[in-house]
């Protein structure tokens, strides 16, 4: 039942298979990494990385440094932009692995 | 619908596991999206010996964008009505959302529906993009795909060619055109142009949904027939919450595309993230009914420069020419969202300047000069330069704009319209005082007329 009168449940997939709808060939090695560990450590308290990003790549790590999901990535770039202190290596995955978009 | 995408082309054809290409081409274009491929295209007819570089499997499986192509220069270049389209836009509509109220305007002129349909196509990127690059390709361009441009050759100051990740994937030639999309490491790690603050790229997200039991779901939802499609444009607090912005949904032959971008400075604040907002935007009662059923084909992700005119880079180098998102080419007045057009634009005239350069055998940032005087010239930088003062308030002024007054416009026009034993003269009144109220009485209103007088 919809929670308004009038107003149709619309079903929102999960993150994890609205993923599984991307094709995706794994390069093996993480095109993503930070620069330097202990920028996220000790200066980053705000986890701006996370907050941005579409496909839950970036997760807060136990040790402040975030934990990296590169096989998740939709390679949108927005963590790049969005790390306050310029921490973020972005490199694009080789030889045309990553995600193959169908529609776009 | 297609087979899978990846086995529509042979990659057997296409890819070459080393490519020794070395002073083989007059020029290399990095990337083949819009911007790339018309520049090759345009080279190649031109008579140069063209390389396109493309990272992914095919052209157009790295590609997102929100979804309507705008095709007046590439209907001069080549035969879109031979190239694979979803829709022609037969409506536009722009709805202003609270979070439960819809405020909308709709247009339909009745000349949409006859060719060529104001040249506003859905297209699906996997298809159309490899469709142009294999234009560029059939007037005689190279293409390599699955090679990605990690760095740019240099000698001194000038742009000598590109170093790729593959085996001995060093290819050196006078011109270098790059296309390589809004995430420009390769332009950015060869210091040809900074990188941009994200107060000026957004990030959108989408989803292509699909209706499994429901046929003409799209031609009754969205009331057309046909070729003819609809593009729903959104915006206010029902669309991207507090986050400067917006939302949409486009209608493509058998699939409709729901998605919605905003500033990465406000994702990064006070907005949650992409995905809860686009979860948000879905189940809002103005966009729900027109999903209800539908399953998600495909989610995708991008990055959008949003800088407007001012964050436009040099687009000239001694051997190389930036085009398309890489050079920022992309108006978004909440209006117009533009991108594809001007792609196509600077593709073209960075075509035309390399082939003029290359006639005088020149490779000099002064000899491909006329590439920024054209995109200058050109509807690109002008209508950025038209709508700079707008972006710039419309941003200043996000809380009225999006919030404040979107709601003072839904409540007026439910007390305009109220049914009850009231004189219309009271319910005119109220509702004209809930207006005013909203822009600040008479003297802001006249004041928001004044700010924003430009706009027509």
């Amino acid at each position: 039942m919809s929670v308004q009168p009038g107003i149709p449940d619309v079903d929102n997939e999960s993150l994890e298979d609205r993923l599984y709808t991307v094709k995706y060939e794994d390069p093996g090695d993480s095109h993503l990494d930070v620069t330097i560990p202990g920028i996220c450590a000790e200066k980053c308290h705000t986890d701006d990385c996370v907050s941005v990003c579409p496909a839950g790549v970036w997760r807060v790590g136990e040790d402040g440094v975030p934990e990296i999901a590169y096989e998740n990535c939709l390679e949108c770039g927005s963590c790049r932009w969005a790390c306050p202190h310029g921490n973020v290596e972005w490199t694009y995955p080789d030889t045309g692995a990553g995600v193959t978009y169908k529609h776009g | 619908m297609t087979a899978d995408a990846t086995d529509r082309i042979s990659l057997a054809d296409r890819d070459t596991a080393t490519p020794d290409y070395d002073d083989a081409f007059d020029a290399v274009v990095v990337g083949a999206g819009l911007a790339g491929s018309t520049a090759a295209l345009t080279m190649a007819k031109n008579g140069l010996d063209v390389l396109i570089v493309e990272r992914g499997r095919f052209p157009g499986a790295k590609n997102v964008f929100g979804g309507v192509l705008y095709t007046p220069t590439l209907r001069e270049l080549v035969d879109v009505e031979s190239a694979p389209l979803e829709r022609y836009i037969a409506e536009r509509r722009f709805g202003m959302l609270t979070d439960d109220d819809e405020t909308a305007v709709s247009l339909s002129p009745g000349e949409w529906h006859e060719p060529p349909h104001n040249d506003s196509y859905t297209v699906r990127r996997g298809a159309f993009d490899e469709w142009l690059a294999d234009r560029a390709v059939d007037a005689g361009a190279t293409l390599v795909c699955r090679t990605t441009v990690t760095d740019l050759l240099r000698e001194g100051d000038r742009i000598v060619g590109v170093e790729t990740d593959r085996p001995d994937g060093t290819v050196r030639a006078p011109y270098v055109v790059l296309a390589e999309g809004g995430n420009s490491l390769v332009s950015e790690g060869a210091d040809l142009k900074d990188r941009e603050r994200r107060e000026n790229v957004a990030v959108g997200v989408k989803e292509v949904l699909e209706f499994p039991e429901r046929d003409h779901a799209i031609e009754d939802r969205f009331r057309v027939s046909g070729d003819a499609g609809a593009s729903y444009h959104y915006f206010g607090e029902g669309a991207v919450g507090d986050a400067f912005g917006g939302g949409f949904v486009y209608t493509n032959e058998d699939t409709v595309s729901v998605g919605l971008a905003y500033r990465l400075s406000d994702a990064a604040t006070s907005q949650p993230d992409p995905e809860g907002t686009l979860d948000a935007f879905k189940s809002h009662p103005a966009v729900a009914p027109l999903l209800r059923g539908a399953r998600t084909v495909e989610y995708t992700a991008k990055t959008i420069p949003e800088g407007g005119a001012e964050a436009i880079p040099q687009l000239v180098h001694d051997g190389a020419v930036l085009v398309g998102d890489t050079a920022g080419l992309v108006l978004n007045n909440g209006l117009h969202l533009e991108g594809t057009n001007m792609a196509v634009e600077s593709g073209f005239h960075a075509g035309k300047a390399v082939a003029d350069a290359a006639d005088r055998g020149r490779t000099d940032a002064d000899a491909l000069a006329g590439y920024r005087e054209a995109l200058e010239s050109s509807f690109v930088v002008r209508n950025l330069d038209r709508y700079e003062w707008l972006i710039e308030r419309v941003q200043e002024d996000r809380q009225l704009l999006f919030e404040e007054l979107p709601r003072a416009v839904a409540d007026a026009g439910s007390e305009y319209f109220r049914m009850d034993r009231a004189p219309k003269d009271d319910h005119a009144e109220t509702a004209k005082r809930e207006l005013l109220q909203a822009v600040g009485g008479y003297t802001g209103a006249a004041k928001l007329a004044v700010r924003y007088r430009n706009l027509l």
